[in-house]
């Protein structure tokens, strides 16, 4: 028990403690509430209850780097049970004779949690002060030219990290110790507290009064620490323990790929932190910097300047030194002066990587597009980009093709394809741009037609009636242009007779499915990889040729990570006789070509030292592999350049699913002559 | 200081080009039009112009037809102040497209005109010293960069194997623009659909149109296609080619 002084003292000091702390924390609130408007407070309680248990199981964090979450899992467990112990040794402080030593084996058993807890947070910061600041893995780092708060290149998030791992480090030892003193006091150990019994063999010799000192110290170096380090909790980066829960129970609960509309239209997107959704502001103190999203971030593996890491920690940063300008509205800074550089901005994929492995819930790819869509709304983007959205809005695609040529493709195959503008079919094909338009991807489409036409399906397409679905142009910013094309799609599905539309390709998939609901079009939409494996499943798609080929699986991030399609392509390439080899990075961890989130229509970043897709590339061939296989067909024309560029032309083929099919059926390819296209050059 | 630019719709060019069965023209049902891209260099680089402080104003201008008010309220969305319909099918007399013009911007005002070097379907470049023979000033045509003070404006033009030739110029005058000094910007359509509710497109007369040039199109044809050129893969193809042909 404390003396009446300590008593007092303790109380004054957490009087004063907290109402600084309170402060923080309620300018987080008002920062946060400053944010633009989100309803996430339906079903709060479910929210929370989820939430609760996927912490528990340390599901979020669990998502990746196994070993690392293994050693968070002791701080976690650890001092989710100190909240406990403390609350014990407060009643020890204030209360005659409390004690849990020798107090029956409730009190025990509560006692071998705190000894051993003690123990495990102890060798879990041990283990990421020793990896932070020894190991110093690369993976902590950002690209030289990633834009950073100058307190972050000041070492701001070290020196943070040092500050909570040392207060825990004394927090959770100092407890141990006192009881080791105790221990050493009562003249025996206890079977309760192993490790603590051992500790007190080193105060055996102490006097009864230097080991009542001891006790008292501990004490305070354990209470009163905590107490102390209440108002600096909230500006480091330990606040992620009570923001991060709030974070994730608050989190998106619409479809990952259908994206937030915009909340005023005469001003969309956002320049400062506050014109952020409120959730996204929240994100600031939720992150833990952990970088996980950079590590799988295909934009800061590939040398390009964005981590969406450093996006998160800069905003931190930002709020740490503005947080009463912030609030006051008076200094409010754009974020591309301190959060994220503007080339970075027109690095990212979308691919949805950051968002996904992210712990604390937090989605660094929606504050990009935000930022986006300001841009946009300001003329102010690459020029490349600029090009293909005036050749969207005025020919309706990105290649600034007519839209009578839409079907050209088509016109090679020796049987017509159903103009379903004029007649019924059972299935609407939406081909999208790249099955269209480009060279390297009409092949695979015909391949789609030859095969759905020898099993006889009934199917048909829109021809120029058919634009792009506009899934990368609303990720590139272009709200209104999305809209537009939406409405003009959704008009002409609408005019046609059909029961369901597959589409080849998982972008306008993503966008038919999740966006295009939300603007009047509620249609009944697969990828082809589901109707393929349908068709074969139902023998209407009669496979005679087992191939008894290895090949490994691409994933696109539109079909699985977005929506869940991993099974399917898989399953035909099983029936086809294709065993699938997987690569380390698949399914949910699949690894973008780079391709997506408009990336495709600008020019490479200077400072990308390799493409994504060569990355890919590189680790098919690490898996031994002859055969890689897509599904996309950005996808297709990504990899056809990438095995060439990498130098792997001649060991690794790039197959669409469609391949397998059309050789399992034993098809015979289609008879287009080579280069009929460009056969008429004019002289 | 105000900046006039016309504008002029032209034919699209990646819709395959037909000829209408009268042998004079392009068929206008094949015809997709869009803003003369030269056209959209003129109004980049008045619009650079007024944002760097040397113009108050820009007026966007153009003869009424299909989507023209789409592409008025687009100058608009991209930073002209006001935009101007003149009423009438617009003509296809490149002096009475002048004449018209010139009417409009002399009732509008103006300091400078600029106007596209030249247009996709008339590729006689005209417009701006017919126009200033109208009004009256002088023309520089070829223009690949401007900059005005104290009332002259000081241009590049560009001649042949890329020398510049730089001009002082009095104002008011005519300017036939090549090339802004960034490329055409892009008008976000969300901003584009909100001008088109916020904002009116002020209707003109076309005026006196003259009589014209007195010159018309007597027939139009799309080049013969020569025989074509077959892409050989290697060079054993190639060498078959040349034996065949008894060369080799």
């Amino acid at each position: 028990m404390l003396s009446t002084y300590e008593q007092i003292g303790f109380i004054v000091l957490v009087i004063v403690c907290l109402s600084l702390a309170f402060g923080r924390f309620r300018q987080i609130y008002q920062i946060v509430s400053r944010g633009g408007k989100m309803d996430r407070f339906d079903k709060l309680i479910s929210r929370f209850v989820t939430t609760l248990i996927e912490i528990g199981l340390q599901k979020t964090i669990s998502k990746a780097r196994p070993f690392v979450s293994f050693m968070h899992s002791f701080i976690f467990f650890g001092f989710s049970f100190y909240l406990l112990v403390n609350v014990n040794d407060i009643l020890e402080a204030y209360v005659a004779g409390w004690t849990t030593i020798g107090a029956g084996s409730i009190a025990g058993v509560f006692n071998l949690f705190a000894d051993l807890f003690s123990v495990l947070v102890i060798t879990g910061m041990l283990f990421f002060l020793y990896r932070r600041f020894i190991k110093k893995p690369k993976v902590l780092e950002f690209n030289a030219n990633v834009k950073l708060h100058p307190n972050v290149a000041a070492g701001g998030v070290k020196k943070d990290s040092l500050i909570v791992g040392i207060f825990i480090l004394i927090h959770v030892g100092s407890r141990w110790m006192g009881t080791a003193l105790h221990l050493a006091e009562n003249g025996h150990t206890d079977a309760w507290l192993p490790t603590a019994s051992i500790l007190s063999g080193l105060f055996t010799s102490w006097s009864p009064g230097a080991l009542e000192t001891g006790i008292h110290v501990t004490w305070w170096l354990a209470m009163g620490l905590i107490v102390v380090f209440l108002p600096y909790f909230p500006s480091s980066k330990h606040i992620h323990m009570m923001i991060a829960p709030v974070n994730l129970a608050l989190g998106r609960q619409t479809p990952r790929g259908a994206m937030d509309a915009i909340s005023d239209p005469t001003s969309p997107g956002a320049t400062t932190l506050t014109d952020l959704p409120w959730p996204q502001v929240l994100d600031t103190w939720a992150c833990i910097m952990c970088t996980r999203c950079h590590e799988v971030c295909p934009a800061h593996e590939s040398g390009t300047p964005l981590s969406p890491s450093a996006l998160e920690i800069n905003k931190r940063y930002f709020v740490r030194d503005k947080a009463t300008d912030v609030i006051n509205g008076s200094a409010d800074l754009p974020m591309l002066d301190y959060a994220i550089s503007d080339d970075a901005l027109w690095s990212c994929t979308t691919c949805y990587a950051c968002v996904q492995v992210c712990p604390v819930g937090n989605e660094p790819l929606m504050d990009i597009v935000e930022l986006r869509r300001k841009q946009v709304f300001d003329a102010k983007m690459p020029d490349e980009l600029a090009d293909v959205l005036r050749s969207l809005d005025e020919q309706g695609n990105s290649f600034n093709e007519s839209a009578r040529k839409r079907s050209k493709w088509s016109k090679e195959l020796d049987f017509k394809i159903k103009d379903a503008t004029k007649e019924p079919v059972k299935y609407l094909w939406y081909v999208g741009d790249f099955a269209s338009f480009n060279q390297n991807c009409q092949d695979t489409t015909r391949k789609v037609a030859q095969v759905l036409n020898a099993a006889g399906i009934d199917f048909g397409i829109m021809g120029k009636g058919e634009k792009s679905a506009g899934n990368d142009v609303r990720r590139v910013g272009e709200e209104g242009l999305f809209e537009v094309l939406a409405e003009q799609n959704i008009e002409s599905i609408q005019k046609c007779d059909f029961e369901e539309i597959f589409t080849t390709d998982p972008h306008t998939f993503n966008t038919l499915k999740n966006e295009y609901p939300k603007l009047g079009g509620e249609f009944e939409v697969k990828h082809y990889s589901s109707l393929l494996l349908d068709l074969i499943q139902q023998d209407e798609i009669k496979l005679k040729k087992n191939l008894g080929m290895k090949a490994t699986y691409h994933d696109p991030c539109y079909l699985g990570r977005y929506n869940g399609v991993y099974d399917a392509p898989r399953e035909v390439m099983k029936l086809c006789g294709v065993e699938t080899v997987e690569m380390p990075r698949n399914k949910e961890n699949s690894f973008c070509c780079g391709a997506g989130g408009g990336r495709v229509w600008m020019p490479d970043h200077e400072d990308m030292n390799q493409r994504p897709s060569e990355n890919r590339i590189e680790e098919a061939v690490s898996v031994g592999v002859n055969n890689f296989t897509v599904a996309c067909p950005k996808d297709m024309t990504m990899y056809a350049d990438a095995v060439k560029t990498s130098g792997h032309e001649a060991d690794m083929a790039v197959m669409d699913i469609i391949d397998y099919v059309m050789d399992a059926m034993d098809l015979p390819e289609p008879t287009v002559e080579a280069g009929a296209d460009e056969a008429a050059i004019q002289v | 200081m105000k900046i006039v630019v016309p504008l002029k719709q032209v034919p699209d060019l990646v819709e395959d080009l037909e000829v209408d069965a009268t042998g004079k023209a392009l068929d206008a049902e094949e015809v997709k039009l869009k803003l003369n891209e030269f056209d959209d260099q003129a109004l980049e680089e008045a619009l650079l112009l007024k944002e760097s402080g040397a113009a108050d104003e820009v007026v966007a201008m153009a003869f009424d037809g299909e989507d023209v008010d789409k592409m008025l309220f687009t100058a608009i969305a991209k930073g002209a102040n006001k935009a101007i319909k003149l009423n009438g099918s617009s003509p296809t007399d490149i002096h009475q497209l002048a004449k018209a013009f010139a009417n409009a911007v002399a009732t509008e005002g103006f300091d400078l005109v600029m106007a596209g070097v030249q247009s996709a379907d008339g590729r006689d470049g005209h417009l701006g010293p017919i126009m200033a023979e109208y009004l009256s000033v002088p023309c520089i045509s070829v223009v690949a960069g401007v900059s005005v003070s104290g009332g002259q404006a000081t241009v590049q033009k560009e001649y042949s194997g890329g020398m510049l030739g730089e001009f002082e110029v009095d104002l008011p005058a005519v300017l036939g623009i090549q090339a802004a000094a960034q490329a055409p910007r892009y008008a976000p359509v969300s901003k584009v659909r909100q001008i088109q509710q916020t904002e009116t497109i002020q209707e003109m007369d076309a005026g006196d149109l003259g009589a014209g040039a007195g010159s018309a199109i007597s027939s139009m044809a799309a080049p013969e296609k020569g025989l074509g050129a077959k892409m050989l893969d290697d060079v054993e193809a190639l060498m078959a080619v040349l034996k065949d042909k008894g060369v080799a």
